[in-house]
């Protein structure tokens, strides 16, 4: 039966396993996911007066943990960024390179080809693992947008005043990222007919 | 009126329709492109893939990764009684 007044000495491992699965699959770094946690139980701790005894002390805590998860976001998309995606995928020259300068329509090579079978060819476990790799490689920027957007669901109004965007930046990245995203899961086996 | 647009233009507007606030216009000359152009079709629906896995690859992730260390568990443990 869960006590009545949460005892947060019995948080980490009433709640622990969880949170910390929960964060993990948003961030993909252990550190930074057990970071989290310890950062929710904390909060939770000091904000305890808040905790009203009718709601469940798991989804408070997850409430929490989200919270987190989107200023993990936030700081992640300040990062400065000096990656490989600068040098190949990644930067302003680079959307050019998907359509034609004179036309705007698909540059020959870069015409999306089908994957009508490819996701049944893979396994459902190999095709996140490809997933997570493409969204790994998007500049730190894109990837926290992405994520924001597609895995969390937040609106383009939310996520502009999470990261300080402006409307037309924020489409510019989401445009971007989801270029390069599809173009990345082509190459790396869903183009394969 | 219709207006015919580029593929570049396309996908930027498959990404924005999902905002409630994109005239009607837009709308419709996406409609339209979507209908002459196989790319931006395949495109467009393979974007829509992208998102589902996406959020299923979070999910599952967020319901089979490994658990919490128990030294873990035990340091946040005596933060929380040190905190608390």
């Amino acid at each position: 039966m869960t006590p009545a007044i949460p005892v947060p000495a019995e948080w980490p491992a009433r709640f622990g396993d969880e949170l910390y699965r929960f964060a993990l699959s948003r961030v993909s770094d252990a550190a930074a996911a057990e970071e989290l946690v310890q950062e929710t139980f904390l909060s939770a701790l000091a904000s305890l007066a808040t905790f009203r005894a009718e709601a469940s002390e798991r989804t408070w805590l997850f409430v929490i943990l989200r919270r987190k998860i989107i200023d993990y976001y936030r700081r992640q998309a300040r990062a400065p960024h000096i990656g490989l995606e600068a040098l190949s995928d990644g930067d302003n020259a680079s959307v050019a390179d998907y359509f034609s300068p004179a036309t705007g329509h698909w540059a020959g090579p870069q015409e999306p080809a089908s994957w009508l079978r490819a996701d049944a060819a893979l396994e459902q476990q190999e095709l996140h693992e490809i997933l997570q790799r493409c969204q790994a490689r998007l500049s730190p920027q894109q990837e926290a947008v992405f994520a924001m957007r597609f895995v969390e669901e937040l609106s383009a109004e939310e996520i502009c005043q999470e990261l300080g965007l402006t409307s037309s930046n924020y489409w510019v990245i989401v445009h971007r990222a989801k270029l390069q995203l599809r173009r990345c899961l082509e190459k790396h086996g869903l183009g394969q007919n | 009126m219709l207006r015919l647009i580029n593929c570049r233009h396309a996908t930027l507007l498959l990404e924005q329709r999902q905002d409630p606030t994109l005239p009607r216009r837009e709308r419709a000359s996406l409609w339209l492109h979507l209908h002459i152009c196989r790319y931006c079709k395949r495109y467009s629906q393979q974007t829509l893939l992208i998102a589902e896995w996406a959020r299923a690859s979070a999910t599952a992730r967020a319901q089979a990764g490994p658990a919490l260390s128990e030294a873990a568990k035990e340091r946040m443990r005596e933060r929380l009684v040190a905190a608390g």
